[in-house]
């Protein structure tokens, strides 16, 4: 029945309620599950708004997704419903360099993007480790960002105009092809980090950025976490904002290792790689400010020599979240735990605190990310055939959030909340909660879109 | 009750979905069950004892273990070997398709995939002088036999005179069946005694498959090398001319990415001509489409992803030349410039006296 109704929307070739599909897209990379009833392939907002339409008289859930790459569970459907799988919406529709924007389709992958870009000399700056895969609705719907948040910001910063599928089925616009509005509430940013919950994105106008004309990547070595993190502390207060600064602790570094040997690495304690970027000349007096600054605190300093060693480095680090698995035959990453923001002073204290848990619970924890913007993740493994390891690590990252709200930081600085970490969303907004739930209420009120996440 | 270890195999993907990006069945199809990270999952709901319906087959079923996403896993995890395995569990389990019914009873009875029951290397034994024992057994493999036996012999005579003879009662090497999920220690076993009456110590293969299959699923008791790493250490006794032609080479994968072998067909190449690389080559190469039994069990699936090989061919070559005879059969249909073996290229390059 339900089936016979998709297909009149999107096609019999676009429907499926095959038991190897519903598996499937139980999933995510989180540790989230819930079976979907039908998984469909929309192609136009049309198609996304009479699937809304039918779940809504239906009483059914709709869970957008795009790769399925979160690791927070936002794209599985826990309560079951209609999965629509938004990666066959992959067009980008126009790129406008006179006036700084791209239009695209939510299903296009980031990489794929920047590819096109490329060539105008222009690059949309948003850069998660998930390049090669996730889908710029995802990073919209996460409000995800990665290595070069601590310059240019988060996706937030780029969306200028969405088409929106709202609970009732009507498409709307939310923004402008403007580079600034102060025209009424802010719909777009709302959308924004929504993950789904308030309605489903089919298309975005994205502001575009030109490249640099330089880039400088500066790798300092330290004894231990804590010392990098106190380095971090005093290049941002010192006035300069690299375009990338990422810690990776000793563990780190033997995982980039095993995933490329050619990448060159030294044995320490904790290794930040600053990038700097901009116009030649500024570039190089940046990266001296850097290593000048470095020089206090580290113990080794190098610049790597060519574009292509800094390709490698960076690729290197955009996996390493999932090749710490290499370490161990017995082990593999479970995403738990992990993405934490933090203020920047609070750097320190909070490297410290992390791997005075892996002493207390004897679990191996690699330090890594975004340091320069306050942004950790911290990876653990385990035994996926030992009974109690998923206990333990739950155990771990309870402890890691309840420290992180406690000094002012936030659980989610870019995968967002999802199912893995709804139930500190109280803990961390204690009086702003019921707004978002009245938010919630009045666009959604049946709660058809994304039920089951975020705390709503 | 699967074991330990070919559990942990599963449980190595973390679902990151980096191969989503490379799997050329999940860019033909478009659902989550027919990329890598999808047969990962239902690898590990099959360990769980999920029902096996034909849906679940199919996403096991389509890989072509062409190992672009092995290449690519952060985690490290080996999916071409997870469902070479889980094939074998639901074959096991009494779910055998008919395209694995087929050739697993071919090759058992006849000795090859095709059922061709003639005997297999009495064309050779008619034309030459084949001796009892020697040093090296050049493994012709099955394709060869039967289809390509111009290219086989010009290979033979190529090396014949560096101690080399072929196994009196060569059978199949067992390939197809382990890669569909079947039992190939039958043919292993006949393989390996007449490798031990021959008094041979190295296994020469021209096919990547049967190379493929030699090198790591074999006992360990014999040297294995690829027509093109034999033939690359003894360039300089070929007596090579350089053609007027230009080439394009295509990367079998179970060469290249499963055993590393990129360099030694391009040495080979570059001696004799020009030689102009596909958009993708080496570690990145694209599956011709034709491995894992995705030929026979899924022709139209197979084809789609050998038009888009062959569209990778770059302008203003004369050949596009390959190491696998599997290759071979399955892109010449789509191709308008002639696909051809390594070894013919070479035959051409011979001086002549």
């Amino acid at each position: 029945m339900l089936k016979k109704q998709l297909e009149a929307i999107v096609g019999e070739k676009n429907v499926s309620t095959r038991s190897s599909e519903l598996y499937c897209y139980s999933f995510d990379a989180s540790q989230a599950k819930g079976d979907p009833d039908a998984v469909i392939r929309p192609h136009d907002s049309g198609q996304v708004a009479a699937v809304v339409r039918l779940a809504g008289e239906l009483g059914l859930p709709v869970v957008a997704r795009g790769a399925g790459s979160g690791l927070c569970g936002g794209a599985v459907p826990v309560n079951g419903g209609i999965v629509l799988d938004m990666s066959s919406m992959d067009q980008i529709i126009e790129i406008d360099i006179d006036d700084l924007q791209v239009t695209v389709e939510p299903g296009v992958v980031h990489e794929k993007l920047n590819q096109a870009l490329s060539p105008y000399g222009f690059f949309f700056p948003p850069d998660p480790g998930s390049t090669a895969m996730c889908t710029i609705g995802g990073l919209m719907a996460n409000n995800g960002s990665g290595m070069r948040s601590v310059k240019y910001g988060t996706t937030r910063n780029y969306v200028l105009d969405l088409e929106v599928v709202m609970a009732d089925g009507k498409i709307v616009r939310t923004g402008s092809r403007t580079l600034k509005t102060a025209s009424g509430y802010d719909l777009t940013d709302l959308m924004i980090g929504s993950e789904g919950t308030l309605g489903i994105i089919t298309q975005a106008v994205l502001r575009i950025h030109p490249l640099p004309r330089a880039r400088s990547v500066i790798l300092a070595s330290f004894d231990n976490t804590a010392l990098a993190g106190k380095t971090v502390v005093k290049i941002l207060s010192a006035g300069i904002i690299p375009s990338a600064c990422e810690i990776l602790d000793s563990t780190a570094i033997e995982t980039v290792r095993r995933y490329d040997p050619t990448v060159e690495l030294p044995d320490a304690g904790a290794i930040l790689l600053i990038e700097v970027d901009g116009m030649q000349n500024a570039v190089k007096e940046e990266a001296d400010a850097v290593g000048k600054v470095c020089s206090e605190l580290a113990s080794g300093i190098k610049v790597a020599s060519t574009a292509d060693e800094s390709a490698r480095l960076w690729n290197a680090r955009r996996l390493v979240g999932a090749a710490i698995s290499r370490i161990d035959p017995k082990r593999t990453r479970v995403y738990v735990g992990e993405d934490i923001g933090v203020p920047i002073k609070e750097l320190p204290g909070m490297l410290e605190y992390v791997r005075s848990l892996s002493e207390e619970f004897n679990i191996p924890i690699m330090t890594y990310g975004h340091i320069g913007d306050g942004n950790l993740h911290t990876g653990m493994t385990i035994d996926m055939l030992d009974e109690n390891g998923m206990e333990r690590v739950n155990t771990v990252a309870d402890r890691i959030y309840r420290r992180v709200i406690d000094v002012g930081g936030t659980v989610s600085a870019e995968h967002g909340v999802g199912k893995a970490r709804e139930s500190y969303m109280e803990l961390e907004h204690p009086t702003s909660m019921y707004v978002m739930r009245q938010i919630k209420k009045a666009l959604d009120p049946h709660g058809i879109l994304n039920p089951g996440k975020m705390g709503l | 009750m699967m074991e330990d270890e070919q559990l942990r195999s599963i449980l190595k993907c973390v679902r990151c979905g980096t191969c989503r990006s490379v799997c050329p069945i999940f860019e033909e199809l478009g659902w989550e069950s027919f990329s890598t990270r999808g047969r990962m999952m239902i690898a590990k709901g099959i360990s769980e004892g999920m029902d096996l319906d034909e849906s679940i087959i199919d996403s096991i079923n389509t890989c072509t273990t062409c190992g672009i996403c092995e290449e690519m896993c952060p985690a490290g995890a080996i999916p071409p070997d997870v469902f070479e395995n889980i094939r074998h569990e639901i074959v096991e389990m009494g779910k055998e398709t008919e395209s694995q019914k087929d050739l697993r009873e071919n090759t058992l009875s006849t000795g090859n995939p095709m059922n061709e029951t003639h005997p297999r290397l009495e064309w050779l034994m008619e034309q030459r002088d084949v001796p009892d024992h020697a040093e090296n057994v050049y493994f012709v493999g099955c394709l060869g036999s039967y289809r390509y036996q111009e290219t086989v012999l010009r290979t033979y005579d190529l090396i014949s005179d560096l101690d080399v003879t072929v196994l009196p009662d060569e059978v199949c090497c067992g390939s197809p069946l382990l890669r569909t999920g079947s039992d190939a220690g039958e043919l292993i076993a006949h393989n390996v005694r007449q490798m031990e009456e021959v008094g041979a110590h190295t296994m020469i293969a021209s096919c990547a498959g049967c190379y493929n299959t030699l090198k790591n699923d074999y006992p360990d008791r014999f040297r294995v090398v690829h027509i093109t790493e034999f033939l690359a250490e003894n360039l300089d006794k070929l007596e090579l001319e350089r053609l007027d032609i230009t080439v394009t080479y295509h990367d079998p994968c179970h060469l290249g990415r499963a055993n590393r072998i990129f360099d030694a067909p391009r040495k080979l190449i570059t001696a004799v001509c020009e030689l102009r690389e596909m958009r993708t080559s080496k570690e990145n190469a694209r599956c011709c489409g034709g491995g894992g039994g995705v030929r026979k069990g899924y022709p139209e699936l197979s084809k789609a992803l050998t038009e888009k090989r062959v569209a990778e061919v770059p302008e203003g070559v004369d050949y596009i030349v390959t190491c696998c005879p599997l290759c071979r059969t399955n892109m010449a249909p789509f191709s308008e410039i002639p696909v051809i073996d390594l070894l013919d290229l070479l035959t051409w390059a011979q001086k002549k006296e």
